[in-house]
């Protein structure tokens, strides 16, 4: 019973630092403003030492790409919570992918972090 | 009474009718990735000149974890540090070396990732081919100027663990 129980928690806080983001394939509509197409994407914050991601957009060659996120770049999204975003961009701006990266505060020496990023692609 | 007999048996039918109702249950399942921290590094300092994470030279390796939830939707993209992120201030460059590789694999199927890696500069990609988790570790050294004495300070490093939709 311990057993599973400590097995269970290992799981549990293993999983308690993930990153995720949705959809994997994201389809761009029409706004409400003329030539500026918009999605919106899933945050998921399971990184309990990370509350800011950034969104990033690039083309097919990953050159930076402009994006509007209104509810501000980087977002902060507290640790477990979910967060849908806009994503607003300009028609035939050549995107081609949608990324959240993972924002870290530099503390504690001696020790590498990682930074997360997971990316979209537009279809 | 024939009111009240009436009015029974239309219940008792809307009753039954109700317990005979079809129950649905609907699911979604959504490709996606997860990137999970599973280890943080640590550089052990094995001689003045060096900070290796490998275990053998007193650090530990940084693990990240991926889980897939369908095959051939994403690609793992894993970089190695070529610069600290924290450190004092150093007058002489820093070499820097580094390896990825699969640590653990959910899947037995996965077991051809090493083989089929793609390595350029300090990146190391990786189709992710099948469904699953898959722990993935990485070396990380660096070496100061030419056998010199990295100053006493804290030092650390950023990995970069990438999944991205192909």
């Amino acid at each position: 019973m311990h057993r599973y129980l400590i097995l269970l928690l290992i799981w549990i806080s293993g999983y308690a630092s993930a990153h995720e983001f949705t959809p994997t394939y994201p389809k761009m509509k029409q706004s409400h403003v003329e030539n500026v197409v918009t999605t919106k994407m899933k945050l998921f914050n399971l990184r309990k030492d990370v509350e800011y991601y950034e969104i990033e957009v690039f083309n097919q060659n990953w050159e930076p790409v402009a994006v509007a996120v209104p509810k501000g770049n980087p977002i902060k999204i507290s640790h477990l919570k979910t967060k849908m975003i806009d994503i607003y961009l300009k028609n035939n701006s050549g995107a081609r992918y949608i990324c959240s990266t993972s924002k870290l505060i530099l503390t504690g020496g001696g020790k590498t972090a990682v930074r997360s990023r997971i990316c979209s692609k537009i279809k | 009474m024939i009111k009240k007999t009436l009015l029974l048996l239309a219940l008792g039918t809307f009753a039954s009718s109700a317990i005979a109702e079809d129950m649905e249950v609907v699911g979604n399942v959504q490709s996606k990735c997860v990137v999970t921290p599973d280890t943080a590094g640590v550089y052990g300092n094995p001689s003045p000149d060096k900070l290796d994470s490998d275990p053998a030279s007193g650090g530990v390796d940084p693990i990240v974890r991926y889980d897939v939830i369908q095959a051939s939707y994403y690609k793992a993209k894993i970089t190695y540090p070529n610069a600290f992120s924290e450190a004092p201030a150093l007058a002489d460059v820093v070499n820097w070396t580094g390896d990825t590789a699969t640590s653990q694999v959910s899947d037995t199927g996965m077991s051809g990732y090493d083989a089929a890696k793609i390595e350029y500069d300090n990146v190391t990609e990786f189709s992710l081919t099948v469904a699953g988790s898959t722990w993935f570790k990485t070396e990380t050294l660096a070496e100061y100027g030419y056998g010199k004495a990295f100053p006493a300070g804290v030092y650390r490093a950023v990995v970069t663990a990438e999944c991205i939709a192909i």
